[in-house]
């Protein structure tokens, strides 16, 4: 098999690969409002919007180490 | 001193918002040197024939192109950074002497390095590769820079509060990683000194020459797939990333889908890259690059626009702030220009559209209405709305804002249209034939025909320049006017008559 | 899954650099495979002709000039045959431009000649009324660079194997030799006896001069790689 064909087989297969996942990604984002960690991705807007340094984080680093 | 609460520390955006307004300066008074060259050749020797080598058109084009990109814009990325990646990872330089370090080093050693390039570019060292005509050792000062760059990306999110990441911060991130990838194997070369004679004595010759590592065609290849993502990853990721920042934080209103911004995000990052390969249509490289390269150009309408759509739609509701703030204004305008370029390239990279507009003004044109009007507008709009809360001042007058905005966007427009018309008239009158087959125009007939249009693009490049020294002097202004309290700081930035 | 990318910078970092990796990967790597071959009638540059190359890329001639001609009729009506790939085989950097200000110089060898290049140089719009191209005045009095061109050589011949001192097939069937000098000292030899024959061309006595001296201006150089482009 020369450089070719294997050009052809690896971009026809990362492509495959990809679109599979732009679209798990897409079904993952609009099926589940809330994400694993129980918050609704909207809610990182206001990750820009409360951004004064002794704003409450959307979610925080400090409440992983807690648990 | 213990007990004073923490705050951000703006020390480096201070400074990178210094270059980005001098090196803004510098770039664009250039532009419009070289627009009225071409209108008014005389002005080659504008500083008398002893200092023409120096003064002539093909000597300062690339200190032209150079200034703007590395010096405005990646000043105002830079700037942006260190404001807007402190701000959502809720974390402050202060708390880290070691990222305080780097980012001032980061500054100094970007400086020194923009001094090399003025110097090196004057003198005509070049390697004549567009947006990458530094020679290797200012290569390896760039990457130097880039580095420090990253250090102080991954820093400040190593010592982040916020879990997880905001949308800015992903295009930060994609910013540093895609120029790293790119300019790293666009500037594969090898430096002269390292052959040797065959007899074994000294060669000499300049030290800092090299020559490319690809030769032709493959040269062509990697240096547009560098030139046209240098583009996306300079002029438009990191511009998304400011404005998914500014906007709403201005505002005042959340993103309008912040799941669409993500799907666009993962969307450029993937498509981008293919689009090089327009910059070669009907060249030496192999058919189905080129059709790669027109087809995935198109397909980028999507994902760019998802972007701009998403902005236009954060507005939803609260369209008076259009008419009330001229910051909202020039953020408006910047994303309204984003959706209009990325529908522009699209057709200019289709190839019987490309047949004729490709070696013409129009692709100038397209440039700087992308440039101009989005990448200039949002790094102004992004220093004008850091700037009160750097300073802990309101900004110097409205008035001047709304009347440089005007400025601003009529001289864009007639920049656009002058060169769409002189693009278009010069690709026609190429490619004309007369009744018998011969070739109607002579080539000069094509450029003296560009006259009236090369004025009018020199009159709208001054015209963006003027507004660009109000823009300064409004700045220059805030410095030392009123001073304001943190409450007045929460969404629309203060600003006085 | 997605959800865990978005936390972990360091994982998601490495995912956005092979989504934009990709691209490079299948369209610019395996084409590296295969090295650009040379077509029958081309040669590497001689040393007066580098040396005129780097003058036309310290002047960013190719900010206005191209060096491609597309496969349209109107493009080989007024500058020759279309490009091919196998004639760049030796343009370290490659010079094709991406702005026509001016007309493309592909082939500007086979329709100019030295004393139009002197005079147009000097005055452009003196040759062509209406030109905007500034005049190059300062390249009839300053001296070209011998050694930094003949290094170019040395690394072209040593990293990239370029055919210098071996017959190379001519398109009439014939061979041809481009010779490179032993050391720094031959090469200016060399460059000197070719900016003569270029000199016996020009009008400039000041030129004429300095070639006879042994110095070489760099409008002589420039002539000769202008004069090499067919």
């Amino acid at each position: 098999m020369d450089i070719a064909q294997l050009q052809a087989y690896g971009y026809f297969a990362l492509t495959v690969f990809l679109v599979i996942g732009l679209y798990g990604y897409i079904y993952h984002l609009y099926s589940k409002r809330k994400n694993s960690d129980g918050v609704d991705y909207e809610e990182y807007s206001n990750m820009a919007l409360h951004d004064d340094i002794d704003d409450t984080p959307v979610a925080s680093i400090s409440d992983d180490k807690k648990k | 001193m213990e007990n004073r609460p923490l705050e951000y520390d703006y020390t480096v955006t201070k400074m990178f918002m210094f270059t980005t307004i001098a090196l803004g300066i510098v770039g664009m008074l250039i532009g419009v040197i070289l627009a009225f060259q071409l209108a008014y050749p005389g002005l080659n020797l504008m500083l008398g024939e002893g200092l023409a080598e120096y003064t002539n058109f093909s000597r300062l084009r690339p200190l032209h192109t150079d200034a703007v990109i590395f010096g405005f814009t990646l000043s105002g990325i830079f700037a942006t950074w260190y404001y807007v990646g402190q701000r959502v990872l809720k974390v402050s330089m202060a708390e880290s002497k070691l990222l305080m370090f780097l980012g001032k080093l980061h500054f100094w050693l970007y400086i020194i390095t923009v001094v090399a390039v003025v110097i090196s570019l004057f003198a005509g060292v070049t390697t004549s590769k567009e947006y990458a005509e530094f020679e290797w050792p200012i290569d390896i000062a760039i990457v130097v820079v880039w580095v420090l760059f990253g250090m102080s990306i991954f820093g400040l999110i190593g010592i982040r509060r916020e879990k997880s990441l905001y949308i800015s911060v992903w295009y930060y991130i994609a910013t540093f990683l895609g120029i790293a990838m790119l300019y790293l194997f666009n500037n594969m070369e090898i430096p002269t000194i390292m052959a040797s004679a065959p007899d074994g004595s000294h060669v000499g010759g300049n030290w800092w020459h090299s020559i490319s590592m690809y030769a032709g065609t493959n040269d062509a290849l990697v240096q547009w797939w560098y030139g046209h993502n240098a583009v996306a990853f300079g002029f438009t990721v990191p511009i998304v990333a400011m404005i998914y920042y500014f906007l709403p934080k201005e505002s005042g209103q959340a993103i309008y889908s912040y799941k669409l911004s993500l799907l666009s995000f993962w969307g450029l990052m993937f498509l981008y890259l293919w689009a090089g390969g327009h910059h070669l249509l009907y060249s030496t490289v192999p058919d189905w690059m080129q059709t790669m390269g027109s087809i995935f150009s198109v397909i980028l309408i999507l994902p760019s626009w998802g972007s701009a759509i998403n902005m236009l739609l954060t507005m939803k509701g609260e369209w008076q702030q259009v008419a009330a703030s001229p910051l909202i204004k020039f953020m408006i305008l910047a994303s309204t220009f984003y959706m209009f370029s990325t529908l522009e390239g699209p057709i200019q990279a289709i190839k019987s559209v490309n047949a004729i507009a490709h070696f013409t003004d129009w692709i100038v044109g397209h440039v700087h209405d992308g440039v101009l009007g989005w990448v200039g507008f949002m790094i102004m709009a992004a220093l004008f709305h850091m700037a009160p809360r750097v300073f802990k001042r309101e900004i110097y007058s409205k008035s001047l804002m709304t009347s440089q905005f005007w400025i601003q966007t009529l001289g864009v427009v007639l920049y656009f249209t002058s060169m769409w018309i002189a693009g278009i008239t010069q690709g026609m009158m190429w490619r004309a034939h007369d009744e018998f087959g011969n070739l109607a125009y002579s080539f000069i007939d094509t450029v003296t025909v560009l006259h009236p249009y090369y004025t009018i693009r020199g009159v709208g490049g001054l015209l963006y320049l003027v507004g660009f020294f109000m823009f300064a002097y409004n700045i220059y202004k805030t410095m030392s006017a009123r001073p304001v309290e943190e409450s007045e700081l929460q969404s629309a930035s203060p600003m006085g008559a | 899954m997605f959800h865990w990318l978005e936390k972990h910078p360091f994982f998601f970092s490495v995912g956005v650099f092979l989504v934009i990796a990709f691209a490079g990967l299948v369209e610019i790597l395996p084409s590296f495979a295969q090295a650009s071959r040379p077509v029958i009638g081309t040669k590497p540059y001689s040393i007066l002709e580098t040396t005129g190359r780097q003058i036309y890329i310290k002047n960013s001639c190719n900010a206005c000039h191209s060096q491609l001609i597309r496969p349209f009729k109107s493009e080989t009506d007024r500058y020759g045959h279309y490009s091919l790939s196998g004639e760049y085989a030796y343009d370290r950097p490659f010079l094709w431009g991406s702005k026509r200000t001016g007309p493309d110089l592909m082939r500007v060898g086979n329709y100019r000649t030295t004393d139009w290049h002197e005079s147009h140089m000097k005055d452009p719009s003196g040759v062509v009324p209406g030109s905007v191209m500034p005049a190059y005045r300062w390249m009839y009095s300053n001296i070209a660079d011998i050694p930094t061109a003949y290094a170019e050589q040395l690394t072209n011949a040593q990293f990239f194997s370029v055919p210098y001192n071996e017959p190379i097939p001519m398109k009439d069937g014939t061979t041809e030799v481009v010779k490179m000098a032993n050391n720094v000292t031959d090469a200016h030899a060399m460059a000197l006896a070719e900016a003569k024959e270029i000199a016996v061309d020009m009008k400039d006595q000041n030129v004429k001069d300095a070639v006879a001296r042994g110095e070489i201006p760099e409008i002589v150089a420039l002539i000769a790689y202008l004069n090499s482009l067919k």
